[in-house]
């Protein structure tokens, strides 16, 4: 008799439950500037661990794009931060623009023309672009680099805001009011729908998913939104080849090479801007590179692009290396090319 | 009126400073043999400089009595050069010292005003250095004929500044003229106060590694000539890069190694053998 009366006084309350519901469901209306996030969301899927925490106190977006882009920002109180490295800023590996034109792959040479077109440096670090979108974190062979540190990043996206500022960009550790600013300034950066490249018909099955929306989980709309974007960057280290005069036995395309040397080698190198190996457009330098390109030492193109560099004590400064999807063999064979062009 | 002059000059400065295509590394490092280049540090990087000069190789002082200088020092630098901004640098640092006055501490300010840029809107690069020694020897109130009884404390001070003008010709060749004047508050009897100068260097870069660097010092004074045991300073080196690092080895006639101490007090003759080997380490660390 007790149940009876419980279900008698419940059934009311969940009949207004879900009608709330669905007039929220019937309101929300999509567009290219939706968040995909807020898209799922409606769907059911569950909001991310790295929603922000808004009870930090002096957390601001505002700030972490300082600290992202020039790596000083103010103090909660007063006065600034000091830099959070000497060496890098997050921009010095990663982009924060869209860097793919096509987000569900992973292409180096598409990127590469994407960025040329677009003005973007191409770099070793995945773009922060839609960081927030992401699932997995230090994927794939960065646990041969980082070791066990990656394992509680993974899905994790705080403590691998944290790992990205102490190891790859060798500076201090961050506070909890500095990694929730970066946080909300990455949630600034997160993926509209636009960005999916989605069609028309696209935008009707995803809206009529979102009206016939009754609770649960709506796992066939929500994994064909997520078919159009990488929940997570691959990465495979891949090795230098083992014969350095007759490389990956590609022929080289020197144009492409070009915007390898100038979007990707420029970016650091060019006036010491993140290293102290400087380069530049002077025929000597071209000799240099490629008389050591076939070296089995750092002065190797191939060798610094595969292996990369280490930091050392008194030189902190290193060369991260290119996975295989942040540039292709061919396109060290471009790029090889390219130099011995300019060297002649 | 003052005020208009300066704000032009200012905004005139600071839109050569804010273009873009700038030409780079007209000289690798800061410094040739013995002048000071255009170059200064970036900012917010610090170069830690040693720098030594043996004892002359050849003459009465060289040879193998003292392993052709090696087991002489005729000057030690231990210093640090900090870049403010990208243009601005200063400088402290400390030099056993070669003239009269020794144990030098030196303050610099180095600042570049033009920059030459790769369209040749800007032909030449120009960087005004200002050099400020102080003597730390300790006094001899014994002797008042020597430059050390310091009856003043401002006698201990030196100083030197330079407008230096150079032009990177090709990736291969820059070359640099350097108008100077040094003052020194005490100077021996019958010598003057104020001493112009007129410096030239150059760098031939060999390859992306090594280069030649060349530099002259001839100072205008009746004082200073042949037959008053003066010469101008001349140096001759190699300058390896190796990314962080810059090695200069050289061979120069100047004992001194700041520009208050070699310009005028060169009295080391190359044709004598009275020349010395000397090197420079310089490595930059971020601050």
């Amino acid at each position: 008799m007790k149940k009876v009366s419980i279900t008698i006084l419940l059934f009311p309350v969940m009949i207004l439950f879900a009608s709330l519901v669905a007039d929220d469901q019937a309101d929300f209306v999509i567009g290219q500037s939706t968040p995909v996030w807020e898209v799922l969301e409606h769907l059911g899927e569950p909001s991310p661990n790295h929603q922000v925490n808004e009870s930090v106190n002096g957390a601001s977006a505002e700030k972490g794009k300082d600290l992202m882009l020039i790596g000083i920002t103010k103090k909660p109180k007063r006065g600034k931060t000091k830099k959070q490295s000497k060496h890098f800023v997050c921009t010095s590996c990663h982009n924060v623009q869209k860097e793919d034109p096509d987000l569900s792959l992973s292409n180096p040479q598409a990127r590469l023309e994407y960025a040329n077109e677009n003005g973007l440096p191409y770099l070793q670090g995945t773009t922060l672009f839609g960081a927030v979108n992401r699932t997995s974190f230090f994927n794939g062979d960065y646990e041969k680099k980082y070791g066990k540190l990656v394992e509680p990043t993974r899905h994790d996206l705080r403590k691998a805001i944290q790992l990205c500022a102490v190891e790859c960009s060798q500076g201090r550790k961050m506070k909890n009011w500095e990694i929730e600013s970066v946080l909300m300034y990455l949630w600034t950066l997160e993926l509209k729908l636009k960005d999916l490249n989605l069609e028309d018909n696209d935008y009707e099955l995803i809206q009529e998913a979102i009206s016939d929306f009754k609770g649960g989980k709506d796992f066939e709309t929500i994994n064909y939104i997520q078919s159009f974007y990488q929940k997570g960057s691959p990465a495979h280290f891949i090795t230098p080849p083992e014969n350095r005069k007759t490389g990956y036995g590609m022929q080289g395309n020197p144009e492409n090479g070009k915007l390898i040397y100038d979007l990707s080698c420029m970016h650091c190198h060019e006036a010491k801007r993140y290293s102290f190996f400087e380069l530049d457009n002077a025929k000597i330098t071209f000799r240099y590179l490629k008389n050591n390109f076939t070296k089995y030492s750092h002065s190797s193109i191939y060798q610094v692009a595969r292996y990369g560099t280490s930091p050392k004590p008194g030189k902190k400064a290193y060369m991260p290396q290119y996975t295989a999807e942040k540039m292709s063999n061919q396109q060290l064979e471009d790029l090889r090319a390219y130099i011995e062009m300019m060297a002649e | 009126m003052i005020r208009l002059a300066i704000f032009v000059i200012l905004f005139c400065f600071t839109t050569f400073l804010f273009s873009q295509d700038f030409t780079q590394q007209t000289f690798k490092d800061t410094k040739v043999i013995n002048t000071h280049t255009v170059e200064t540090v970036v900012k917010r990087k610090l170069d830690v400089r040693i720098g030594h000069r043996f004892g002359d190789i050849g003459g009465g002082n060289g040879g193998w009595q003292t392993f052709y200088g090696l087991e002489n020092a005729a000057d030690i630098l231990f210093g640090v050069e900090y870049g403010i901004t990208d243009n601005i640098t200063v400088g402290l640092s400390r030099t056993k010292g070669a003239g009269p006055l020794k144990k030098l501490i030196n303050t610099s300010l180095k600042y570049r005003f033009f920059r030459q840029k790769n369209d040749d809107s800007m032909p030449v690069s120009m960087t005004a250095y200002g050099l400020w020694s102080i003597s730390t020897m300790k006094q001899d109130t014994s002797n008042s004929e020597v430059l050390n009884n310091f009856p003043e404390f401002s006698h201990r001070s030196m100083y030197c500044v330079q407008i230096l003008i150079a032009r990177k010709f090709s990736d291969a060749f820059s070359f640099q003229v350097i108008p100077s004047y040094v003052h020194r508050n005490l100077v021996p009897f019958n010598d003057d106060n104020g001493l112009f100068s007129l410096g030239f260097a150059m760098r031939i870069q060999i390859s992306k590694v090594f280069g030649i660097i060349v530099d002259a010092t001839f100072p205008f004074s009746e004082l200073r000539t042949r037959e008053n045991g003066y010469y101008p300073p001349i140096g001759i080196g190699l300058e390896i890069d190796t990314g962080g690092h810059i090695f200069q080895i050289n061979f120069t006639n100047a004992r001194g190694i700041m520009e208050t101490d070699y310009i005028p007090y060169t009295q080391s003759d190359w044709s004598e053998g009275q020349f010395r080997l000397g090197f420079t380490i310089s490595r930059t660390f971020n601050l």
